[in-house]
């Protein structure tokens, strides 16, 4: 049996080593453009030079080897053909497969205003080549703009200021993280983020830019009229599921690729795991993909059940931020909040259920308010105040000593 | 794999099991009797939660057969071992981005309270001979270690 992954994430990567669990003898190619592993979420890390490449790796020592992995790197897959079950390479080399998982994530998204998609300076942060190239970038600029409040544009910025850069970040909102934060919990990294040197224009959207001479935009102009001038543009406006080498090849798509509950795709023997599905941005989620597919390549009949992924950590300055569940206040709520002077915590209730929480500062032992946001679990017959709640309030423990919920 | 296995109903929620935790992982050299229980950087990784009724419900890593923590780490701090199977965490690798802590369905993980860079999380007390320091000191065997 012949096994091949297309991409060298964590869908990838847990597909890899679940399939040689289960396949000790078949043989395991995985491809990717990417020539060194790594984990997305530290890309910062790296342009703050906190660490090398290497140290962005999160597989475990000696990964190919151990697990018996023919790794080819550096090249793209231009073409899906599922009629020859075979993928062409950009190198012009054809692969052939019993077996195919596409896990290929998405690619960011420029988005068409003035000339960004056509400049050399301008950059998205989703692959260690971008952070490579932001870098080099840096050593010559002062000025960065970046678009976007989201956690990747203030990941960009918390990496730069590392390097002593000037960087303003436009919003098209009137406050940072949108749609993770309320107001209040925005704020906060706005004023950390500021104490350290960022400005934020906000409320404004880009509307022209022009590369000058050097192939390069110097500047950027608002709607309001207001020029901003930039060495380096980096935007973090979404990412979209990379589907180009799908063209022709009959794999059914919509936003990503379309896949059953099994993440089988329309296509005989060829299945799709982590951001190129469309079906979640998050971490976990893409690693349980990647998990589930492995095993229904190998004949298994999983499903991917935990599909809940309205849920981000934040981490700046020190200042930790979990946020699970809706964030805007709906007719019918009752909100719930806490406060001091080392945290804040916010409790979205409705009909019995918690449908939101945000909490910074003090995210300890959280981990339950997922569990009972997801499943939708009536807590109004708990006689605590909500934010004493905690998993004692549905314990049960099974006979190998595991914990399971009850409610 | 060996398991600490909890008995709820015979805890009285003396939380011996939680000094012994912070003794077992102090930085400072030292026994019991100048442990120092103000300073945030003793913290015990394990927790006597107490429901809506009073009874005591202790919180323990259960390094689980399918740990949620690993599948949610993205810097492979975290990781199932092969052999023990318990769940251990290299915090030199750790990104500090906390997934596991939203993540872990039964809350047991946190970020340290001092630096906010790194996880507080059960290690088996593997540095001490794998014989967890919470059980040995446990007065009525509500948690104990079993071969699962």
């Amino acid at each position: 049996m012949k096994y091949v992954i297309i991409g060298a994430g964590i869908a990838g990567a847990q597909a890899a080593k679940t399939i040689r669990e289960k396949d000790n003898a078949g043989e395991i190619v995985m491809i990717s453009a990417d020539t060194h592993v790594h984990s997305r979420c530290m890309l910062h890390k790296f342009i703050a030079g906190e660490r090398d490449e290497k140290g962005l790796d999160f597989t475990e020592k000696d990964f190919f080897e151990k697990f018996n992995i023919d790794w080819k790197k550096g090249v793209r897959v231009e073409q899906v053909c599922p009629q020859q079950k075979e993928i062409v390479l950009d190198n012009g080399e054809k692969i052939s497969y019993d077996k195919l998982l596409l896990a290929n994530g998405a690619d960011s998204f420029i988005p068409p205003v003035g000339e960004l998609r056509k400049a050399s300076n301008v950059y998205g942060l989703r692959n260690l080549s971008d952070a490579q190239a932001i870098v080099k970038e840096a050593e010559t600029a002062e000025n960065v703009l970046v678009i976007g409040s989201g956690l990747v544009g203030l990941d960009a910025a918390y990496g730069l200021l590392e390097r002593g850069k000037k960087i303003t970040i436009v919003e098209m909102v009137d406050r940072i993280l949108p749609v993770q934060l309320d107001v209040h919990a925005a704020n906060a990294y706005q004023k950390l983020f500021e104490n350290a040197g960022v400005r934020f224009v906000l409320g404004q959207k880009a509307s022209e830019a022009v590369c000058e001479a050097d192939g390069k935009i110097h500047k950027i102009t608002l709607d309001n009229g207001e020029e901003l001038a930039c060495d380096i543009v980096i935007v973090a406006a979404g990412v979209r599921p990379s589907l180009a080498c799908l063209e022709g090849s009959g794999i059914q798509c919509d936003r990503g690729i379309t896949v059953d509950a099994g993440l089988k795709t329309s296509q005989p023997d060829i299945y799709a795991a982590g951001d190129i599905t469309g079906l979640s941005g998050i971490w976990p989620n893409a690693a349980n993909q990647g998990k589930i597919a492995g095993e229904n390549m190998c004949g298994g009949s999983e499903t991917y059940i935990d599909t809940y992924a309205i849920k981000n950590t934040i981490n700046f300055f020190g200042l930790v931020t979990l946020c699970v569940g809706r964030i805007q206040e709906e007719e019918g709520d009752q909100i719930q909040i806490k406060e001091d002077k080392t945290q804040y915590k916010r409790i979205i209730l409705k009909e019995g259920r918690v449908e939101g929480v945000l909490l910074q500062g003090d995210i300890s032992h959280a981990g339950t308010w997922q569990y009972l946001i997801k499943n939708k679990i009536d807590v109004s017959k708990i006689e605590k105040n909500i934010f004493d709640i905690n998993f004692a309030d549905f314990y049960h423990v099974d006979e190998k000593g595991q914990y399971e919920w009850v409610s | 794999m060996k398991r600490i296995m909890i008995d709820y109903q015979k805890c009285d929620g003396c939380k011996n099991c939680s000094i012994a935790c912070m003794q077992a992982h102090r930085e400072t050299q030292g026994t019991v009797y100048d442990l120092d229980l103000t300073d945030p950087r003793n913290e015990s990784r394990n927790r006597i939660l107490k429901d809506a009724d009073g009874q005591y419900k202790p919180l323990f890593c259960r390094h689980c057969d399918d740990p949620k923590c690993v599948e949610s780490c993205m810097s492979g701090a975290l990781y199932k071992d092969p052999e023990s199977g318990h769940v251990f965490y290299d915090e030199t690798r750790c990104g500090s981005c906390f997934m596991c802590v939203m993540n872990c369905p039964f809350g047991v993980i946190k970020p340290d309270a001092v630096t906010k860079s790194k996880v507080v999380k059960c290690d088996f007390c593997v540095n001490a001979g794998g014989e967890p320091s919470c059980v040995a000191s446990c007065p009525k065997q509500a948690i104990y270690v079993e071969e699962v």
